[in-house]
């Protein structure tokens, strides 16, 4: 079977800083792939090219059918990343939920404006989701009334409310108290055994041991060890990702 | 000295009585102020009232012309508040699309935006509001004088709230925009949908205040004669029978209680908003 995402000699500039050295990386239908490095190693923005919030300088991210160029312009290029972005999920360091809709309009707004479905197909479709992260209870309320955590996890009842193909979690419990980062790592599990393809930049080691399919290692734009976790926990082959691993045992930042 | 410590005779902890001392302070402030107020507005009455005092005589206003031109002048207030109320929509309609223009990536679009705000900063309201009056029925655009008179204060509030706009935009956070992209949503429907509900809130303070600013900018209209708000009536029979100082405290007095009453409703928006809830 074909890979659900297919990332090709990806390649980003910020002016003259070369984040992206020529990136290449599939991902199966079902995998779960956490991305690890240091801060600045270009792990988010990788990872925001995929859904084109970073425009690549050069490349090619093709996911389920879809296919998006870097560095083009033009009408069908807008038509392909819209259909990038329809069928990936995104959560955000910093929650980004609208904080002047209700928790249930923050999550049917995707379906109802973006997809047109029926006002309450997508109720009842956001009920569900929001039951599955555990947040049905406040679903009236507004986004300032919400833990971290809570807000965390309505955002990603509200990405999985679009019915997207793989999930792209940006370091989504970087802003999180230490007691809250569990609830959200726990619902990232569960949305895992249904069976999402996500894709996870993290610096939470436990989670990408015990959850992970694969763990990709990032330093200076380039992926250095792609392998399982047992492996690349236990036998890094790197010693950038030995000293990455050794950093968080040790419990350094 | 974490422990809470309870005073004798009473059950409120210290940080119930630290609270409610911090309220008493408050109140007391406040009823100061209000007195203070009260005072000042009595003194300034009495200015007025006719009476000597202490050997010196204080200014004594002509009652029967305040009472025979009282409605007349109370007439103006619909003009003053109908042109005010015309001029902020036309000016708020304006103030978006030009704070919108400056967000635009086309340079005619975005000079044509900053070219309006310059042009119309850049010369007094004075002249514009004459602009509109005398200039353009030379040009052969002939208004009615209200409407003359709204275009002028449209278009000169339009540049200067753009800037309100403009900073509204800018105080939505970048990670709305995107988080509005990422589920799909095209650039249009993120403006409408996540952008602009975010900003326009943020505005409301200041626009209300421009509104409040506009009830007395519209007196400028007076000036050309053809608009019967409260100025023109005042300087009209003020003139006339050499009562000029009865007739403009007449309009101070309408002016002052239009601004405290659409300032206390300007005080309950902004309470309203700030509670958080839409």
């Amino acid at each position: 079977m074909a890979p659900i995402v297919r990332i090709s000699n990806l390649e980003k500039y910020f002016g003259r800083l070369h984040v992206l050295r020529n990136v290449s990386l599939d991902i199966e239908s079902r995998e779960v792939v956490c991305l690890i490095g240091r801060s600045g190693s270009g792990k988010s923005t990788l990872l925001r090219c995929i859904n084109f919030l970073e425009e690549p300088s050069h490349g090619t991210v093709e996911l389920d059918g879809i296919k998006a160029e870097g560095g083009e312009r033009g009408k069908h290029h807008r038509q392909q990343i819209h259909d990038l972005r329809l069928k990936t999920g995104m959560v955000f360091q910093e929650f980004n939920l609208f904080p002047h809709m209700s928790v249930l309009e923050n999550v049917i707004e995707g379906p109802v404006i973006v997809k047109g479905m029926d006002r309450a197909d997508a109720i009842a479709l956001a009920k569900e989701n929001l039951d599955s992260v555990g947040m049905l209870f406040k679903k009236d309320e507004y986004p300032d009334r919400l833990s971290g955590g809570q807000k965390q996890r309505v955002a990603i009842a509200r990405a999985l409310t679009m019915e997207p193909k793989v999930m792209l979690f940006d370091e989504p419990t970087s802003a999180l108290d230490p007691e809250l980062i569990g609830e959200v790592l726990n619902v990232m599990k569960n949305v895992a055994k249904d069976g999402m393809t996500m894709l996870v930049v993290t610096h939470e080691m436990g989670f990408a041991r015990d959850v992970a399919d694969r763990v990709l290692v990032m330093a200076d734009g380039e992926i250095i060890e792609d392998a399982k976790p047992n492996n690349l926990f236990n036998k890094p082959k790197d010693p950038r990702t030995k000293a990455l691993i050794d950093r968080y045992r040790t419990g350094g930042g | 000295m974490s422990e809470i410590i309870k005073e004798e005779g009473s059950n409120k902890s210290r940080g119930e009585l630290l609270y409610e001392s911090q309220q008493r302070r408050k109140r007391q402030f406040n009823t100061s102020v209000s007195l203070a107020w009260g005072f000042f507005l009595i003194i300034l009455i009495y200015l007025f009232s006719g009476k000597s005092f202490l050997g010196f005589n204080t200014i004594k206003l002509d009652i029967d012309f305040i009472r025979q031109n009282m409605a007349f002048i109370a007439g103006g207030l619909y003009e003053t508040l109908l042109i005010s109320v015309l001029s902020i929509i036309l000016a708020t309609f304006l103030a978006l699309i030009a704070a919108l223009g400056r967000l635009s990536t086309s340079p005619p679009i975005y000079a044509l935006s900053t070219f309006y705000v310059s042009l119309i900063r850049g010369t007094p309201l004075y002249l514009q509001i004459f602009f509109c009056f005398l200039a353009l029925p030379q040009l052969g655009i002939v208004l009615p004088g209200l409407w003359a008179g709204v275009l002028a204060l449209g278009v000169n509030y339009g540049a200067y709230m753009s800037e309100i706009f403009r900073a509204g935009l800018a105080s939505v956070g970048k990670g709305q925009r995107e988080a509005a992209l990422a589920i799909g949503m095209t650039p249009g429907q993120t403006l409408r949908r996540v952008i602009m509900p975010q900003a326009l809130r943020f505005a409301i303070p200041p626009m209300w205040n421009d509104f409040i600013a506009m009830t007395k900018d519209s007196a400028l209209v007076a000036a050309t004669g053809f608009v019967h708000e409260i100025m023109w009536r005042a300087t009209k029979v003020g003139r006339a029978k050499f009562n000029n100082l009865e007739a403009l405290i007449m309009a101070a007095i309408f002016y002052w209680a239009m601004t405290l009453i659409l300032t206390y409703v300007q005080g309950r928006i902004e309470a309203r908003l700030a509670r958080g809830d839409r």
